[in-house]
Order: structure tokens, then C-alpha cells, then sequence
């Protein structure tokens, strides 16, 4: 390699690179410095105090901290594993609909289903606080159209969390579709055609083709689903404020109570700190399950 | 050539008004607020009044909603960039001025707040004697209770005491009929411990004295159990009890639509029962909070809200800030010796502080709904306003609503109230 060579690596390279430490890695860095600090938001860096990993044991520990902040991070882990569970087999199951090419009105069905995507948050969640409302929402009257009783929905700590999941899942499953979409058209229709002629049924080609070949994409649409829904934070705001009896509390949200409203800092960067490394554990778990299924 | 001496007069006039202009536009102070457009819009109209005799000030508002103004104020408010006054919560007092994010009042302004405002309400504005705002509403809790479901149950009249209110909270259930005798409120920290601590200072008891949280009182074991006798017996749905970041939703459509029998409220909300019930509202009547075994007389919680000027603001925009409070909050900006604030406050039934904005709306106060209110005042305490209110407040707002929804039991609520309670005051005050 020689020095002009070199030299002209680092020019291109050093603006991304710089960008990425200034944006990125040096608030990660602040956010881990601060997370060893008693700090509180309110006053300068100066003022932090070291206090070693006692943030960690108190979120971890069993006083109302602790008590709150195990809350919130189990709530985040149902309503990221229920929104992940839901919302892939539904885009792969919507992305096979609409994919049909001698299916009439395929391009119109994939426009409905991307609009919920680009609706703003806000009038999502006044409307569908509406719909579930328990005494006038028509959810309720519809199941008792059916002869179905009433749901307390966003009323109970039972249902609070999983009516915020459906949500959820009702805004992202067309983004989420149109990835599948994108993953269909790249499978050669050539094996599709070979296994017709082999007599392979439908339900065949999808496990023994569609699938194994939609396997990047659905990685990819996991990753992205489970970092989207680790992230919420405006339905929880807008409409339940994490509660009834903190069943909706997540962990963005707590963080933000703690670390903002609060003034705690030093315990918020705790908190997103650990948040953080849970978020790099299941997406590097995400990715080795896939590479050992490559290997298979 | 005449259209040549126009343009330069013109240009000449436009020049010399150019100082006039840049002055008039000098000061531009901000107000952050929670009201609601209707009230904004009076403010509005107030800062338009005010600017007449002020035009080197201009005065712009902001509102946000009420879930949303703490932290707007934490993360935006103790910069120069943050708005220049902000209404604000007494019991969040504490630790703003602890982070010095709100400037102490100028001498004249403490001076004139303390002549003309009860010493209660100063005291709620002012931490370690010194004042940081100008006090503004006054909010105090009642029994508030619909008089077309006391008659449709045979009930005379509000209850007195304890027994009498489980007693009527009974017959006023009505379980096939979605009817609940009386509404809690959960998912909205004020509207989950007030209506507790009411009940629990018209019990005897206290929730803080001398800055110890006092939750292992007998008085207090009587409230928790007081709340899990009304679960446990129906009379009281947690499902209707829901509010929503407005400090709306189910628990208000409850009470509105008449399915809920009582409930225990603030006397703010008299304008969205108004606007919610129409000529309804005139079955609504409001009542002292009855005296728990262990109490002596009627009493109930009360809180106030003041306005604070950012410490962040620069020196011109502080001071115009004061001045335009001042002004607002003076006994000369309303009619009849009223200030502009009691006049926007009274348009939310909204019981203003001020001692002479209390004679000044004498007969409106004295309306049917409001009278309920003002005859409690007297004997309401003012909720805790200590360092760490806020959490203590959301801490206790857990374990009442874990209580509400069977949860835990009274005994373990009680508990758990005062371990986290001992835990979040000490902290807070080291």
C-alpha cells in the first residue's frame, strides 16, 4: 500500500468517522461515564460525583428504584417480544397477499397497508384511545354485537400493555410487509416453477423455498422490529402515562421520568446504559441464531 | 416628480420610526403554560391589554400538555432559550429553586405578595423564606356527588361520615347497569393521592409531618383499609378510574355520563363537567369529605399553583417578566378590583388566592358547586410540598393503585407506602 495511497484512505474515511464519534460514540461514552456518577440534569458535568456501580445496584436493588426499574424493563421485554411475534408472521402472511401479481388491486392493498406507517403518532393515539374506550369505544360494542362481553383494555394492568401491542403492531406491519415484499421479489420464480413440476403443494414451496430464502430479510425485519419496539415512548405519553399500576410502564419512558422530571442522572444513564447492553445482547443473539441456521 | 418627494418622505418617516420600532419590539418574554386553547386565549388577550401600556414588551404563549410540563420545564426551562415564566405546580417548587432554575422574586414583588396573599399560600410559594412566584389559583378537594342517583337510591343527602359513605357508595352500584358508587382514579399521580390524602387528613392523619412521611399511622392503615372495603364490595370499579395525559379520559366520562355516583375531586374540573354534562351539570352538588373514625371534622387537601421566572432569562427579559406578573396578578388589570388572572381563572371555576380576588368574585364563588368548595377551605391542609414530592407522590400513586386492583392488601399497601416513602424523602434530602 503506498503512502499516497494511504493517506487518501484517511481523508475519505475521517469525516464519516468523526461524525460517528462526535454523534454517536462520545454520548455513548458520556452516557456510561455518567452512569458512575451521582449527577443530577439540573447542573454542569462538573458537579458529577463517582459513585462506582451504585446506580447499577439501585435499579437492580429492591427499594421503589429498583422495584420500578425491573418493572419497566420486563414490561419492555413483553411488549417488544409480543410486537416481534405478532408483527413478522402477519407482514410475511400480508407480504403473500399482496405479492399475488394476478391478484387485482395488489398495488392499492400495499398503499393502505404502508399509510398506517406514515400516520403521525399523535392522531394515532387519540384515536385509538377512543376505540378502546370501555364505556363508548367501538371495540367494545363490537364484541357485543357478537355476544362477547366488554374489555377493560387500556383500563386494567392485565390488558393495558397487550392493547398498546396491537397498536403497535396495526402501525408497523405495513413498513414491515413491504420489506417482506422486497425479500419475494428477489426468489427466482425459476424455483418456484421446478418445484410445481416436482409436485410440491403450495404450503411446500413456502416452507422449503419462500421461507429459507426470506431468512435476511425477516433478520433483517427482526432486528429493526425489535429496536423500533424497544423504543416506544409516545403511546405510553399520550395515552396511559405508564399506567394502570405501571403495567404499561416502559423503559424509555421511566428513563425519562427518572433522568428529566426527576433531575436523577446519574440513575437515568444506569438505566439507559443497561438498557443499551440488553439491546446489543438480542441483537447479537438475533444474528447467531440466524448464522447457525446458514450453517444448517 | 411628486412620487419622487413621496418616496423620500416616506423613506424619511420610515427611518425616523426605526428606533420606535426596534424599542418597541425590545423585550420578548415567553409564558409556558398546561391551560387549554380556551384559556390560553385569555391569557392571550390579557398579554394584548397589557401590551398597551407596555409596547416595549412582548409577551408570547406556550401551552403543553399537563403530563408534559415538568418535563418541559426540567429540560428546557433553566436555559436562556427556555420560556421566560412558567406556571407551576407548588409541590415541584422545592427542588426547581434546589437547581436554581427560577429566580427568587424582586423585593417589591415578594413585598406586594406578601400583603395581599393569605400566608398560607405565601409560604407554598417561597422555599427557605424566600418567595420564587406570584400564587395564583388555589385548588382544594370535595366530595362531589349527583343528586339525580341519590334520589333514584333513596339516599337523603351527602355522607357525614365514613360508614354513611361505604353506605351509600353500596346502594349506588349498580353492576348490570355499568354504575359504580364511587370513582377512584388511577394512571394520573395527583388524581390517585389526593382523593386518598383527603380522605386520610379527614381521618386524622397526615401524609408528611416535619418532613417524615407518616403512612404507618393508625389513620392511615384506617384509609388503605377504607379502599380495599370499597373494592372488595363493588362499590368502586378501577376500570372506570382510568385518566389519560390530559387528566381526562374514562373517570371523568364516568362521572359525566352519570355512572359514577361520588367522587372525590378538585374544584378545577368545574368547566369540564360543564362542558360535558350541559344542563346536567345541575345535578351535581359538592360536600366536605366525610370524617373517617379516626378524624374530627370534615377536612381535605389542598394545592396551589404559581407563576415562577426563569433564572436562565437575561436580566431585560426577568425583569419585564416580573413586571408583567405583577400586572396580571395586580388588583387593577380586571374589573372591580379584580386581577386578569382571577378572571381567567374563574372562567375554569377555578378559586383564585388573592385576598382581594376572593371578595372581588364573592357572588360567583358563592354558586352552587363552587360554595362546597369554598366552605372546606378553611380547613384543608396543604399537600406536602418537601424535596422529592414528586416521586413520593408517584410512589404512593403505585401502591394506592395496586391496591385499587387487588393487588395487595391494605396491610401490605400500608407498608410498602411508608418503606418507599422513608426511602425517597431521606434521599432526596441529603
Amino acid at each position: 500500500m503506498t503512502t499516497s495511497y494511504r493517506g487518501s484512505v484517511w481523508v475519505m474515511l475521517t469525516p464519516a468517522v468523526a461524525l460517528i464519534g462526535v454523534f454517536i460514540l462520545l454520548p455513548m461514552a458520556l452516557t456510561i461515564w455518567l452512569s458512575l456518577q451521582d449527577w443530577s440534569t439540573q447542573t454542569g458535568f462538573q458537579t458529577a460525583r463517582f459513585i462506582g456501580l451504585d446506580n447499577f445496584l439501585e435499579i437492580f436493588g429492591t427499594t421503589s428504584i429498583g422495584r420500578d426499574f425491573k418493572g419497566a424493563f420486563v414490561n419492555t421485554a413483553i411488549y417488544t417480544a409480543l410486537s416481534v411475534i405478532l408483527i413478522l408472521p402477519l407482514s410475511v402472511g400480508l407480504g403473500l397477499l399482496v405479492y399475488q401479481r394476478n391478484v387485482a388491486g395488489g398495488n392499492f392493498l400495499r398503499a393502505v397497508l404502508f399509510s398506517t406507517y406514515m400516520v403521525p403518532m399523535i392522531a394515532v393515539a387519540l384515536v385509538w384511545s377512543k376505540l378502546y374506550s370501555p364505556s363508548e369505544g367501538p371495540f367494545n360494542q363490537m364484541l357485543g354485537w357478537i355476544g362477547l362481553g366488554g374489555q377493560p383494555w387500556l383500563s386494567s394492568p392485565g390488558t393495558a400493555l397487550i392493547s398498546i401491542v396491537f397498536l403497535n403492531v396495526w402501525q408497523q406491519v405495513g413498513y414491515f410487509t413491504v420489506l417482506v415484499i422486497a425479500g419475494l421479489t428477489q426468489i427466482p420464480r425459476s424455483l418456484y416453477e421446478a418445484a410445481w413440476i416436482d409436485g410440491a403443494e403450495p404450503h411446500q414451496q413456502f416452507y422449503a423455498i419462500t421461507l429459507p430464502l426470506l431468512r435476511r430479510t425477516l433478520l433483517f425485519s427482526a432486528v429493526i422490529a425489535v429496536i423500533n419496539a424497544v423504543q416506544v415512548f409516545e403511546p405510553v405519553a399520550l395515552i396511559t402515562q405508564g399506567g394502570p399500576v405501571g403495567s404499561t410502564n416502559v423503559l424509555t419512558y421511566h428513563i425519562r421520568r427518572v433522568g428529566i422530571e426527576r433531575a436523577q442522572g446519574g440513575l437515568g444513564s444506569a438505566m439507559a446504559v443497561t438498557l443499551m447492553l440488553s439491546l446489543i445482547i438480542v441483537i447479537f443473539a438475533l444474528f447467531a441464531f440466524a448464522r447457525r441456521k446458514d450453517e444448517e | 416628480m411628486r412620487l419622487v418627494w413621496t418616496i423620500k418622505y416616506a423613506l424619511a418617516a420610515g427611518i425616523m420610526a426605526l428606533p420606535t420600532a426596534a424599542f418597541a419590539e425590545a423585550v420578548k418574554i415567553s409564558y409556558l403554560t398546561h391551560w387549554a386553547p380556551e384559556t390560553v386565549a385569555l391569557l392571550e388577550e390579557a398579554a394584548t391589554e397589557y401590551a398597551k401600556t407596555n409596547p416595549d414588551v412582548a409577551v408570547t404563549v406556550r401551552a403543553v400538555p399537563f403530563g408534559d410540563l415538568l418535563t418541559t420545564l426540567r429540560s428546557q426551562g433553566g436555559g436562556a432559550d427556555g420560556a421566560t415564566i412558567a406556571g407551576i405546580y407548588d409541590l415541584w417548587l422545592p427542588e426547581l429553586a434546589r437547581d436554581k432554575l427560577v429566580a427568587p422574586a424582586p423585593e417589591t414583588v415578594a413585598t406586594e405578595v406578601k400583603g395581599a396573599w393569605p400566608a398560607g399560600v405565601v409560604s407554598a410559594a417561597s422555599v427557605g423564606g424566600t418567595l420564587y412566584g406570584i400564587p395564583n389559583e388555589i385548588d382544594v378537594y370535595a366530595l362531589n356527588y349527583n343528586k339525580a342517583l341519590f334520589a333514584e337510591a333513596g339516599i337523603s343527602g351527602p355522607p357525614k361520615t365514613w360508614d354513611e359513605f361505604k353506605d351509600a357508595a353500596a346502594k349506588l352500584t349498580k353492576k348490570d347497569a355499568g354504575q359504580q358508587g364511587f370513582g377512584m382514579i388511577n394512571s394520573w399521580a395527583a388524581g390517585v393521592v389526593h382523593p386518598f390524602s383527603s380522605l386520610l387528613v379527614s381521618n386524622g392523619g397526615d401524609l408528611v409531618t416535619d418532613g417524615k412521611p407518616m403512612l404507618d399511622s393508625k389513620a392511615a392503615g384506617e384509609t388503605f383499609q377504607l379502599y380495599e372495603d370499597l373494592i372488595k364490595a363493588g362499590s368502586s370499579d378501577p376500570a372506570m378510574a382510568t385518566a389519560d395525559a390530559n387528566t381526562t379520559g374514562p373517570f371523568l366520562d364516568n362521572f359525566v355520563s352519570g355512572k359514577t355516583g361520588m367522587i372525590i375531586m378538585a374544584n378545577w374540573w368545574e368547566s369540564a363537567l360543564k362542558t360535558g354534562m350541559g344542563e346536567k351539570f345541575s345535578n351535581i352538588a359538592t360536600a366536605p369529605i366525610p370524617v373517617g373514625p379516626s378524624g374530627d371534622k370534615p377536612r381535605s387537601i389542598s394545592y396551589s399553583w404559581m407563576t415562577v421566572v426563569n433564572a436562565g432569562a437575561g436580566e431585560a427579559e426577568q425583569k419585564a417578566a416580573w413586571d408583567f406578573l405583577a400586572w396580571l396578578n395586580g388588583a387593577k388589570s380586571g374589573p372591580n378590583g379584580s386581577s386578569a388572572m382571577a378572571n381567567i381563572l374563574m372562567s375554569m371555576g377555578i378559586l383564585p388566592s388573592r385576598t382581594s380576588d376572593v371578595d372581588a368574585f364573592k357572588d360567583k364563588l358563592g354558586s352552587e358547586f363552587l360554595s362546597g368548595y369554598v366552605s372546606v377551605l378553611a380547613d384543608a391542609k396543604p399537600f406536602p410540598v418537601v424535596l422529592g414530592g414528586q416521586e413520593f407522590s408517584e410512589s404512593l400513586q403505585q401502591t394506592i393503585e395496586a391496591l385499587q386492583y387487588g393487588k395487595v392488601s391494605a396491610k401490605d399497601a400500608q407498608t410498602n407506602a411508608q418503606t418507599d416513602a422513608v426511602s425517597i424523602l431521606e434521599r432526596a434530602a441529603k
